[in-house]
Parts: structure tokens; sequence; C-alpha cells
């Protein structure tokens, strides 16, 4: 209190300051979001000297007030008197960066980079390198774990010689004996690597990722797989600068077009350092790694030669075959179909086509899944005839399979496969598997198969369909047990639309006029329903053709199928009307009130 | 579409319906069901099913394995709710169907559908943490008193035309009695049931106690059940009620059987047993049992999801002569678990160090 009219001036700043040592976090976080008003109001200098050092002093705070201020030190190059003063705020930074709780640290070393951005040349050189080695060299492991994101930026703007010592030191770090550290090292090498040049990356930058790449902890040798990438990157980079923008983006490596990029420039060093990494994480201890490394196959195979593809790397991929995890399988399941095309007709006959048959038989239904929802880039590459040679015994045993969702899942392949394999090879070998379908004791799998039908006879065509299916589905119509009669109401409602008005009349109204007096209610309504549709497609359907002919198109309904109506459904409506069943009565009343309320009961 | 299709919707999705709906849907259904005996008659065809246990993903898979209501016949014999996940969901979908389809399924109740026994094993603790207060557990309690304790069906195993419901079916052959959990010291005639005053909390002791708590075993005559609660009953006792009674089969659930069903006595008592990997952790598989309209597509199927009498649909008859329901058991697994709209487990998370 000696000089009131400076205290005066400084009191809203001697408040602050008193907050930022008040007991309460609450209000010592505040203060800390508005230490740039204090800076300001100190001007440039008095922050550099006083408020500065004082900051570097209080790091003994909670982490919440501590992550506030790394955050808030990020932006206060202006407020030391701009960049030439920058170098200032690495001090308490640097402290920061050694806490223990990592979000603290995190927000540090952004602020440093931040910071770093800014600095000059000189600067970096004088300050922020000795800081970054003396991160680096410190006993504590969270000094290092800050230390590894920080080389990017200072190896940006330094001479050759001092990259040199970074890049050393960085390989110090990736050496450490604490996961943490080689972790974040793996972590940052990613993008350190971008930074380098293409003769030091495939020099200096390989070893690294092949010492990480065979680290004993699974959890930094997942992270090589990033490091690969950007690594494959870098070496074309210089080459061919113009790509430089695209290769940035990192994406699903099957797709991404770097992969190829590399393979026209160096496919010498790919073959050379990258294929016995590979290898070895595909014969990594760890499932996951295996996993991760099994979903990469394709896109890296297709950038080395068939040769060594041959020799080196498949029989690690068919080892993967018989891997004891269900999910590593399952993962190769999803990718290996891409090989196909990398390795030709005869050596896919060769190499993959056993592996698709002992993946058909595995116990794990995804593994079989992925593989048949895989199976058209195969067929592109061996054709139909031999696929469906070595494949349909097995995929006929999986239509056979115990667990219904697996026969589920075949049956949404059949008109795929049949549109590939042509009228006469499915009539042979198919068509007795879709209609058991139609019998199978699961009734989401009759639906379906219904759904089947329907399909198939888009595929081949009406004519076909009346005579392959419409005398089967029929047949159902007269099963003892009523819950595969109801198959045939199914069958019904989901044909009619894609069906000619001859196929209605003949074999479609007859069934139902017999169903119409089952002895079981359930039948009943589920005819009434099957009215509902056939009234609706009638309506639409011209004299010749089928609805789905029409489409778009306002056809003129024909006046033989007004008559149909009239003549042949509403009398049975009419009967279903007055039955003893009230939910039999519902339906026929809805069914014959016009059809925009029918009830969907299904789920 | 009305209230109550949307409330099934709705349900069926796994997502409940708003508090005052549940109140009318339940004084709905206890119109309905105060109308039923304490044994219901059901006609063959008809899908037999037992607990459920809250396990509303399995009984969504329940009805794509045994067809949707209305388009099969069920009758569930108790045990909708405590112990699994989603009791509030399986039980007011259940309840909405009956509500909405009064003539194709039929509930009775088990010994789980009771004040007491909610409370304990996880119902009542679902609705106050659902819905806030225990309004709705008490509404469905409330309907719970009104559920009936059996079921008999006709026309399974008769040779002749079903001729309709028959009102004297005590002189009818070959029916089939459902019941949740077994049979009473109290009870030798199916018309015994039908004398109980059934509207109330299910008692500690009595016939109606017995019919929801007994359990078969491997004795001559009757024991002390383990559970505290019924009777255990051999196998002399099962053939003698049956031949009484002119039963060809009492179905029942109330016991965890591993295959999924399990007939006992020569086929004379029949455990079914609907909750897949009991607990979300068991490993057993689940069954329902298919009664036929009548013996011409008889025969016992085992493990129908299996190997066999899959591809057309056409059953051996398993003892040609003896008169016994065409029965057909579908064995299913617990859901996927993608079809759950739950992740498996938490991701691994990511932690330092």
């Amino acid at each position: 209190m000696e000089s009131q009219g400076e205290n005066d001036e400084l009191y809203p700043i001697a408040v602050l300051i008193d907050e930022l040592k008040h007991d309460d976090v609450l209000i010592r976080l505040n203060a800390i979001h508005r230490v740039s008003t204090i800076a300001l109001a100190l001007g440039a200098e008095r922050t550099r000297e006083e408020l500065i050092p004082f900051l570097d002093d209080s790091v003994e705070d909670e982490d919440e007030v501590l992550t506030a201020l790394s955050e808030e030190l990020g932006n206060f190059v202006e407020y030391v008197g701009g960049p030439e003063y920058g170098h200032v705020l690495l001090s308490p930074l640097e402290n920061l960066a050694a806490i223990e709780e990592p979000l603290v640290r995190e927000k540090a070393v952004e602020s440093l980079n931040k910071i770093g951005e800014q600095l000059s040349e000189k600067q970096i050189e004088e300050h922020f390198i000795p800081m970054v080695l003396r991160l680096s060299k410190a006993d504590w492991f969270t000094s290092k774990v800050s230390a590894t994101g920080l080389y990017c930026i200072p190896y940006k703007k330094s001479g050759q010689a001092l990259q040199q010592s970074l890049r050393q030191y960085f390989g110090g770090l990736v050496h450490d004996d604490t996961p943490m550290v080689r972790r974040q090292a793996a972590n940052n090498l990613a993008k350190f690597v971008k930074e380098m040049k293409t003769p030091v990356v495939i020099e200096e930058m390989i070893p690294l990722f092949q010492y990480l790449a065979s680290d004993d902890q699974d959890s930094v040798r997942l992270l090589t797989v990033d490091i690969l990438i950007s690594i494959a990157e870098e070496i074309p980079k210089e080459q061919q600068p113009s790509h430089g923008v695209l290769l940035t983006s990192l994406r699903n490596l099957f797709e991404d077009k770097s992969w190829r990029i590399a393979k026209a420039v160096h496919e010498e060093v790919i073959t050379r350092d990258m294929v016995p990494s590979f290898v070895k994480l595909l014969k990594d201890t760890e499932a996951e790694v295996r996993t991760a490394i099994a979903g990469q196959i394709p896109g890296f195979c297709s950038l080395i030669d068939r040769e060594t593809l041959l020799n080196e790397i498949m029989t690690s991929v068919e080892d993967l075959v018989s891997d004891p995890s269900q999910h590593v399988r399952a993962a190769l399941g999803t990718q290996i179909s891409g090989l196909a095309p990398i390795l030709g007709k005869e050596e896919t006959i060769a190499h993959l086509l056993p592996m698709f048959l002992q993946m058909l038989k595995d116990e794990f239904p995804d593994v079989r899944l992925h593989i048949i929802s895989k199976l058209e880039l195969v067929n592109n590459v061996i054709g139909i005839e031999l696929l469906s040679q070595s494949l349909l015994p097995a995929i006929v045993q999986l239509a056979e399979d115990k667990q219904w969702r697996v026969r589920l899942a075949i049956i949404e392949y059949i008109p795929l496969l049949a549109s590939q394999l042509g009228v006469k090879f499915f009539d042979e070998q198919l068509s007795d598997l879709c209609m058991s379908w139609l019998g199978d004791t699961v009734f989401s799998i009759r639906e379906a198969a219904t759904q089947n039908l329907r399909k198939l006879t888009e595929v081949f065509g009406v004519d076909w369909a009346k005579g392959s299916i419409i005398p089967k589905v029929m047949a159902m119509g007269q099963h003892p047990n009523y819950l595969y009669r109801m198959t045939t109401c199914f069958a019904i409602s989901t044909l009619a639309p894609v069906v000619s008005l001859d196929i209605i009349e003949n074999s479609i109204l007859p069934i139902l006029d017999r169903l119409v007096t089952d002895e079981i209610p359930n039948i009943r309504f589920n005819v009434a329903k099957s009215y509902a549709v056939l009234i609706d497609t009638l309506r639409r359907l011209p004299a010749e053709g089928t609805l789905a002919n029409v489409e778009g198109k306002t056809a003129t309904p024909s006046p033989r199928s007004q008559d149909l109506i009239q003549q042949r459904i509403i009398p049975s409506l009419e009967k279903l009307q007055g039955d003893d069943d009230v939910d039999v009565r519902y339906f026929a009343t809805t069914a014959a009130g016009g059809n925009d309320e029918v009830m969907q009961t299904s789920p | 579409m009305s209230d109550l299709d949307r409330a099934i919707a709705q349900l069926r999705a796994c997502r409940l319906i708003p508090e005052t709906q549940v109140r009318e849907l339940c004084y709905k259904a206890r119109e309905l069901l105060i109308e039923e005996g304490n044994v219901v008659c059901v006609d063959a065809p008809v899908t037999i099913c037992g607990d459920i246990h809250g396990q509303f993903h399995d009984l969504m898979e329940l009805f794509r394995v045994g067809g949707d209501v209305p388009d099969t016949n069920y009758l569930f014999m108790g045990d909708f709710v405590d112990r699994g996940f989603y009791s509030l969901e399986s039980f007011l979908l259940l309840l909405c169907l009956k509500v909405r389809y009064p003539d194709r399924i039929t509930l009775i109740r088990g010994n789980h559908e009771s004040r007491q026994i909610t409370t304990v094993y996880g119902f009542y603790d679902e609705c106050i943490r659902k819905y806030g207060s225990a309004n709705v557990w008490r509404y469905c309690c409330e309907v719970f008193d009104y559920l009936a304790l059996g079921a008999l069906v006709l026309g399974t195993s008769s040779e002749l035309e079903p001729t309709g419901p028959v009102m004297n079916d005590s002189t009818q052959t070959g029916a089939v009695l459902c019941v949740h959990g077994g049979l009473s010291p109290l009870i030798d005639t199916v018309d015994k049931i039908r004398l109980i005053d059934r509207k109330q909390e299910v008692p500690h002791e009595g016939a109606m106690c017995d019919l929801l708590w007994s359990d078969p075993d491997e004795i001559d005559g009757w024991g002390l059940s383990p559970r505290g609660a019924g009777f255990l009953f051999g196998g002399d006792i099962v053939k003698q009620f049956n031949y009484r009674n002119d039963l060809s089969l009492i179905a029942r659930a109330h016991q965890l059987v591993m295959e999924g069903y399990k007939e006992m006595f020569d086929g004379g008592i029949v455990t079914v047993w609907s909750a897949p990997n009991y607990c979300y952790r068991c490993g057993n598989v689940a069954s329902i049992l298919e009664l036929g309209e009548d013996t011409s597509n008889g025969g016992t199927v085992t493990r129908s999801n299996g190997d066999y009498g899959r591809s057309n649909g056409i059953m051996t008859v398993d003892r040609p002569g003896v008169r016994s329901p065409g029965r057909r058991y579908r064995v299913f697994e617990a859901a996927a678990q993608d079809t759950r709209g739950m992740p498996a487990k938490k991701p691994v998370a990511d932690y330092f160090l």
C-alpha cells in the first residue's frame, strides 16, 4: 500500500493474480483463462519478466488448471512481444510437458508446436532444439513422451547437421526402455517421416520401423501399420511431387492409390525392406496384430511382384487360414478374395481355391459368410465354370447348415449365382435346393425362400417360373402342416407382382379357392391377405406381360383382370367375411374394402 | 393403423410404450383374461413355448423360427419376466398380441408372475428403472392375477376331424395339458383345477402353488421339492393322471434343459424351455413345441434345427399306433449379437501406460 496511484491502476491485475493463487480450483481456473488480460495490462516487457517467471513456478497445481494454462500459453506469443521473444514461453511449457497427466502434456506439446512454428531458425537452434533434447534425455518417461511429438517443427527449420542429430535422438526414443515412450515414438514417427528426404527415409527410418515392428509389446506393433503407410507414401514423394497432396489423406490401404504409386517407383525398396516386416507381422504372436495386418493383405500384395508374393508371403497367408483366432480368420475372409486378381487364374486355382474350400468349412459362420460375399472377385478371375465345380459342393453344404442364419445368408446369394450360372445349370444344380428351403423348419428361411423365388423369376422370366416354380409352390399348399401351407400364401403375395395374368388365373386362383375352405383359420386369413395383394396387382395388370414390365407407364388394365376380381376373388372374400373366426373376418373385410389398409403384421 | 398395432410395432422394435398406454392395455387384457377359465381350451394347431424370462431378443428369434403372430398360433407357459434385461418389453409385447389377437395367442401363469418373486428377481427393479415408479409394475401384477393356470390343447391326437371347441374336454381323448410347473397331490382331475379361485397372488402352498412350482423327477410317488414350494412327482403319478384325464401329454416349462426340451416317463411329460443361453450365460439351446392339426402329420422330429427333416418338411411318425399328438420340436439358439442392438462389450479403453 505504499504508492496508492500505481496500485489503483494495477488493482484489477492484483485481483487476478490473487485469484491465480486462490484456494478454490474454479476461481484459479477462471483466472488462468483470463491470464491473457493480465499480460495485456502488464505489457510485453513485464509479461516476459514478471508474469512468465511467475507462471513458471506455478506448475504445482490441479491438472485441470495446468491443462488450461498449457492451452493459453500456446496463444501467448503476441503478449510477450511477438515471435522474436517467443522463446521465453518455452520454459514454462517445458515444465508442463513433464507433468504426469497426459492431457496437460498433450496441450503443452500442442502449444509448443504452435509457438515453434513462429520462431526463427536461430531461435529454434538456440532454444527449441536444446529444449527438445533436454526433454528427450530426461530421466522420467513423461518428458520423453512429450519429446516424441516435438521433432517435426525443428527438423523443418534446421540445417543438415542438426537434422542428423535430431534423427539420432529420435532413434534413441524409439529404442527407449519404456513401452509408453516407444508407443508415442511409433505414433509420431509416421508424422516425422513425412519431413524427411527419401534416401534418409530408406536408410534410417526403415530400420527404426523394423525395430518397432518387432517390439515385444503388441500395442507398439499395432501402431507400426501407420508408419508403414507413411514410409510407403514418402518414398515416391520426391519423384512425383504432384501426388503429394493426394497422398496425405490416409485411407483404407486396400484402395489407397499410394500403394500403387509406390510400386511404380520403389519396388526394390519395398521388396527388400517391407516384405520381411510384413511377414513378421503376419506371424505376430498377438491375434489383434494379425487381424489388423490380415486386412492389409491385398493392398500390400498389389505392390510386390508375383514371385515374391508366392515365395515369401503366400505361405504365411496360408497359415492364417488355420489361425487359432476366429477374428483373424474372419478378417482374412473379407480380404483374401482380393488376391485373386493379383495372382491370376492359375495361381488362384493352385493357392486360393484350397484356402477358400477350407474357409468355407470354418466353424465360425462369419468366416464362411465373408468368403461367400466376396466370391464375385474370384469369379472374374477363374470363371464361373471352375468356380461352380469346386465351390458348389461347399455352397450346397452351407445351404444345409445347422445355423439358420448361415442358410439365410446363402439364400441371399442364390439370385446372384443364378444369373451367372444360367437357367440350365440352375435347374440342374440349384433348383432343388431353392425348393427345399420352402420347407425349411425355420419360418424366416421359408419367408426368405419366397423372396428368393421372386428374384429368380425376375432373373429367368415368367415362362420359366410357370414351369419350374409355380407347380412346386402350389404343391406346398397341400402340405399337411398348416405352417407350410402358409408358405404358399406368402409365396403368392410375393410372386403376384412378377407373374402374368395367365398364371394368376390358371395356377394361383385355383389353389387359393381351395385354401379358402382350409380348416385352420390362420390359413384362411392369410388367403384373405393374398387376395388383397392380387386385387391390387390385377387392377394394374395388362393382358400381356407382368406388372414389372409396365412399371412407370400408365398401362390400361385389361377387362379380363377386372372380371377375375369380380368373378373369382370377391365371392371368396365374401365367404371369408362370414367366417367363424374374428381374425379371418377382419382380414377379409380389409381386403374387400380396398387394399389401402392391409395390415402388415410381419416384422 | 390402430393404437394397438402401433404399440405392437413399437414394442417389436424394443421400445417401450407410455405409461398411460400400459395402463389401458392392462385393463383391456384383464377384461379378456377374466373371461377365460382357469384351464383354457386351445385348438390345435398350436406352438407351445416355455420360459422367456425377459430375453426379448431371443423372443424375437423365437418368432423368426416359429413364424409370427398371428400367422402361427402360440401358447406361452409363463415366466415371461425376471432375470433378463427386457422383461417389460417382452411381457408388454406378448400382452399386446394377446389383446390384438386373442384367439391366436394364449398366455398362462408361471411362478415368476407374482408380486413376491418379481420384487426379488428383477422385474420390479426394471419397472422402477424404466418408468421411474412402481405403477407399471402394479398394473402388470394385476394382470398376472388374471392369467389362466393351465391350458388344454384339443384336436391334436384325434384321428377324427376336429370339431371346434369341445366343452366337455375330459372325455376327449388325447388332449395335451399345458401348465407351468407340474402336478399337485391335491389335484387328481383337470376339473379340480377349474375349481381354484385363481385371481390372487400365488399362495405359498396348495393346489395353485403346486401347479406353478412342481417338477417331475425320477422317483415313485410324491417327493419334497428342493425349491421350497410345490412337489416332486414321479412317472407313476404322471401315468395315472394322464390315464384318468384322457391326456396324451403334459407339457410344462419351469426347468432349464440344456437341449431345449426333454421328454420323461415314456413321453408322458415334456419340459419345453424357450430361453436360449439362459441368463445370457448358461449356453443352452431353446425349443418350441409344435402340435399339429391331427396325427396325419405327426411324429417327433428331434433337433429340427439340425440335420433332420428339414429338406421337405415331411416328418416321420415316431411311434405309430400310439395315440400321441403330432409333436415337433424346433430347437433354436440365442439371437445373434448383431440383432440385439447393443455392443457385446464396451470397446477396450485406450488407457495410458
